[in-house]
């Protein structure tokens, strides 16, 4: 049952083209984070910009570099939007990722005295004295290295006399394996499910596809109304670069999106070396096969991406990128793919209320999904992602992933999935357990949550003692405006 | 009002223990809450409405015993509070202060429980008795193969909990509701039906005449879709804010106008009565608006919530008691209930316009939210005696207990050791 197309056929050529794909062919990219300095300068630079944005429409020739852009709250202010229009931006963008409660809320300041996730700390975006502020985001993929470096290079020259500086370069790295797919550090293929939008995308292995306002502002959302978009005063845009809104404003959200970056940091060996010692036979020899199923449990998909509910035994690389999936009707309880698995939480498909199994839960899923558009970054501990050559590596650099994604409704989106899925300690009727792969291991009352239960017969096996697997080290909400309302920023003279 | 509020701070700062009215040591206490609603004019009317203090306690058994019980243990603290409430005796006798109070005492129109009858005592040692069981079996994990029968397990955790003296109350059942309870509710159910049914059949000539009413009342009454700053606003949300999100439960409270005119008001109280009766009757086990005749499913995460008509019939306090964030919360409602918010809440000043009372409304996602943050109003202290336990978990331990030694077929065993 998917919706129906939309009402209004999408303006491709206004939606910047990170919103239908990731560049996957692109094998290079790197997000530059930068602060405006002089604003008149920064606009003229947007300005010469603008056109050159990688817009949905166009198909993306993977021997071409090409780039997006995305800015913060304080980044439109810094560029001069007006204090009313700023004002009708939702209160999370408003307010930020680093706001108090909101760190709370999402885990990053969770019960330890001093957690490691905590702003405070963050390397960009945090809370930390004399950290510099993030304004725009550029996003840049290029068909290899040194092509990236050439655009990048490119791009940079024209910073300083474009009133910007570069706060920050966050690197990527794709970590390709032999099946075609990419991997993440601790060695699981990702990447394979997307929700699709409809009107954008055919429908994607058997999934409904979700109403394109959950990712486009503009369009009928999943509730089948239009999310509130920030406006501009009519008076205030007299050229008319944006389309006519309600109330006598102009519409500046039309077409555009909001992005979630986090960058989230692995320690990759502490994880299989955790899952080494829990999967040991009685005798205390190690047990590779144990120990990539429990890991697998964990995921809720094989390192091929074979999924549990199809493959419950064992891997089966066949399988790999199946995503036509339910939980409901082949494993209620979690015996193939736990409850608390990382795929069930962020993603429980048709396994929760109201009426798990039917087409009432999907719909309820619907409102609650996530376009992934991040890459991992840092070299990886092995390059085939042997658990045992991971053991025997010295953890040494960073590594992890740049978490990005697109979503209209960032509270309702990505908010809700990270706390109220991810984090929640009584998911699905679960005690005491988060996410086993990027859960927090303590709620703000001091009260621990770091097991993981795979249900079994007779009865569950828990694991108990989690440790942090994934640290954020940085963070930031980002409007991705259309390439009219990135027209219309560079056209403000303050 | 400036030192009252700081005394609620010192006091919400440590709900449990503090040293003035220690919530954490009255027994049988599932809830307790100290509100001030601010004064405000009514839009409809322009009369002024007066500050006031709310006090609300979730207790089990009579209210009376537990004010007594309440009393004598806090009783100075009480004093510390109340005193700045106009009218309050001068402090001394304990006794002035109790008459007081049950002179003050406001009667709740719609109450709900999330299931009637289960206490706090048997929610802590239910709680205690998983938590036993399951260190139990982390500990003998190794000695449990796929090849175990679910019989076998089952039966080690009934040794262990026979050898248990502290759980030697988990042998027996929890016992029923006295029969005498029992019997009364039973008539009341009975007596409210029929007096439902009457009223129902006397009140059918007039329903055209009531929809015509009501008709244009929604059509007339503002509505905030049509104010921008409404719609986008999150209003208190960062002050709110900040009581949330520390346990797996939450509070709100949240206070309005009534829409102006008699006819709101009236069809609003006879809604509240009718809610009180059906809530009590027939969504008392969980899973509060389940119709499956309707096909409508219940929200199952809501523990205890009060509707009160305050301030001579202007305003309405909502007390709520509830799992996880309020974004869930709103979803929830937004996604399963929405006809049950619209027939309560529709007829508040500023909610979303509805359709014939029960369409429309709550499903205006944004602006529903928007709404439901507008009008929250700070908790100034929120106890509960059990935070970290949703309504699902507690549900689920309960049958956990019920189970341990009742008579089970060998499905109905597998499905009893799932809940671990
Ligand atoms: C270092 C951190 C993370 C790692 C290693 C990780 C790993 C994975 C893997 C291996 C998959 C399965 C591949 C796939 O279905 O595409 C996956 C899926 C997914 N992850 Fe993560 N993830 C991380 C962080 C996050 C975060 C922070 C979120 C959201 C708040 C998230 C949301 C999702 C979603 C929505 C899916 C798709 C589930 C589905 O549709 O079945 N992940 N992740």
């Amino acid at each position: 049952m998917s919706p129906p197309e939309p009402a209004m056929k999408l303006e491709l050529f206004d939606i910047q083209g990170i919103v239908g794909r990731g560049y996957g062919k692109h094998s290079s990219a790197a997000y530059l984070l930068l602060e405006v300095e002089a604003p008149a300068l920064a606009r003229r630079w947007l300005a010469e910009k603008v056109e050159r944005v990688h817009t949905c429409e166009q198909t993306p020739d993977p021997d071409v570099p090409c780039f997006n852009i995305a800015f913060t709250h304080a980044g439109l202010e810094a560029l001069g939007l007006d204090a009313e229009a700023l004002n009708t931006f939702p209160s999370e963008l408003k307010e930020g990722m680093t706001e108090p409660q909101r760190s709370r809320a999402l885990g990053d300041e969770s019960g330890a005295a001093d957690p490691e996730s905590s702003p405070r700390h963050w390397d960009w975006g945090g809370t930390a004295a004399g950290q510099r502020p993030v304004h725009l985001m550029l996003m840049v993929f290029a068909p290899s290295e040194a092509d990236l470096a050439t655009t990048i290079a490119e791009l940079s020259v024209l910073l300083r006399p474009g009133g910007l500086t570069l706060v920050r370069r966050l690197h990527t790295a794709l970590l390709a394996d032999r099946e075609g797919g990419v991997r993440e550090h601790f060695g699981f293929r990702d990447a394979i499910s997307q929700p699709g939008i409809a009107g954008l995308h055919r429908t994607t292995s058997g999934q409904p596809l979700v109403p394109a306002g959950e990712f486009i502002l503009g369009y009928e959302n999943a509730y089948g109304l239009l999310t509130e978009c920030p406006r501009v005063h009519h008076s205030l845009d007299p050229d008319r670069l944006l389309p006519p809104a309600e109330f006598g404003t102009h519409d500046l959200g039309r077409n555009g999106s909001y992005l979630v970056v986090r960058q989230l940091g692995q320690r990759v060996r502490a994880f299989w070396q955790f899952l080494d010692a829990v999967s040991r036979d009685p005798d205390g020899v190690a047990n590779p096969q144990r120990r990539v199923a429990l890991a697998a449990r964990m995921v809720g998909r094989w390192p091929s991406g074979a999924p549990l509910v199809e493959s419950p035994i064992e891997d089966d690389p066949t399988r790999a990128t199946d995503n036509s999936f339910g939980f409901h009707q082949s494993d209620p309880q979690g015996l193939r793919c736990p409850l608390g698995a990382h795929i069930r939480r962020s993603n429980p498909r048709d396994s929760l209320d109201p009426a798990p199994g039917t087409a009432a839960s999907l719909a309820v899923n619907a409102t609650h999904r996530l376009l992934r558009r991040g890459r991992t970054y840092g070299p990886p501990l092995s390059t085939t992602f042997d658990p045992d050559e991971i053991l025997r590596a010295d953890e040494g650099d960073e590594r992890g992933i740049h978490f990005i994604c697109v979503n209209a409704n960032i509270t309702r989106q990505f908010e809700f999935v990270q706390r109220s899925w991810i984090n929640n300690s009584q998911f699905d009727g679960l005690l005491d357990e988060t996410d086993p792969l990027l859960g927090t291991r303590r709620l703000p009352t001091g009260r621990t949550t770091d097991t993981f239960s795979v249900p079994g017969c007779p009865v569950r096996q828990r694991i108990s003692g989690l440790p942090t697997f994934v640290v954020v080290r940085g963070g930031a909400y980002f409007f991705l405006p259309s390439i009219s309302a990135i027209r219309y920023l560079a056209s403000l003279n303050s | 009002m400036v030192v009252l509020r700081d005394v609620l701070a010192a006091i919400g700062r440590d709900p449990v223990a503090n040293p003035l009215v220690p919530f954490g040591d009255l027994t049988g206490l599932h809830y307790g809450r100290f509100v001030i609603l601010d004064g405000a004019v009514d839009p409809g009317t322009g009369r002024t409405v007066a500050s006031s203090l709310v006090f609300n306690c979730c207790v089990d058994g009579p209210a009376d015993q537990f004010l007594q019980a309440l009393m004598a243990r806090a009783g100075s603290g009480l004093w510390a509070v109340f005193q700045h409430c106009s009218g309050a005796p001068a402090p001394g006798e304990h006794g002035e202060l109790l008459a007081w109070l049950r002179r003050h005492r406001i009667p709740t129109q719609t109450f709900y429980v999330n299931t009637l009858g289960r206490t706090v005592f048997q929610i802590l040692k239910e709680a205690q008795l998983r938590e036993r069981i399951e260190g139990f079996l982390d500990r003998k994990a190794g000695s449990t193969t796929t090849a175990t029968s679910p019989s076998t397990v089952r039966k080690a955790i009934q040794q262990f909990v026979r050898g248990t003296n502290d759980l030697a109350w988990a042998m027996r059942p929890e016992p029923p509701l006295p029969w005498a309870w029992r019997l009364r509710d039973g008539l009341h159910r009975i007596g409210g039906l029929a007096v439902g049914l009457l009223v129902g059949l006397l009140a059918l000539p007039f329903v055209p005449l009531f929809l015509v009413v009501l008709r244009r009342s929604e059509i007339n009454a503002p509505h905030p879709r049509q104010d921008p700053n409404f719609r986008l606003s999150q209003f208190n949300r960062r002050q709110l804010s900040q009581d949330e999100d520390f346990f797996i439960q939450n509070q709100f409270s949240v206070l309005g106008f009534i829409k102006p005119g008699l006819f709101r008001y009236a069809t609003l109280r006879a809604i509240l009565v009718v809610a009180d009766f059906v809530v009590h009757h027939f969504f008392r086990e969980g899973d509060l608006g389940t119709v499956p005749l309707l096909n409508l499913h219940g929200v199952d995460t809501i523990h205890f919530a009060n509707w009160i008509v305050v301030d001579q019939g202007q305003r309405v306090l909502f007390l709520s008691n509830y799992d996880f964030n309020l974004e869930d919360y709103m979803n929830d409602f937004i996604n399963k209930v929405a006809w049950g918010l619209n027939l309560i809440f529709g007829h508040g000043v500023n909610y979303p316009r509805t359709d014939w009372m029960v369409f429309g409304g709550a499903r205006d996602e944004q602006v529903y939210k928007a709404v439901l943050r507008k009008y929250q109003i700070r908790t100034q202290v929120w106890f509960c005696a059990y935070p970290d336990f949703s309504a699902i978990t507690i549900q689920k331990n309960a049958q956990l207990r019920a189970g341990l030694f009742a008579e089970l077929d060998s499905a109905a065993e597998r499905d009893w050791l799932a809940l671990l």
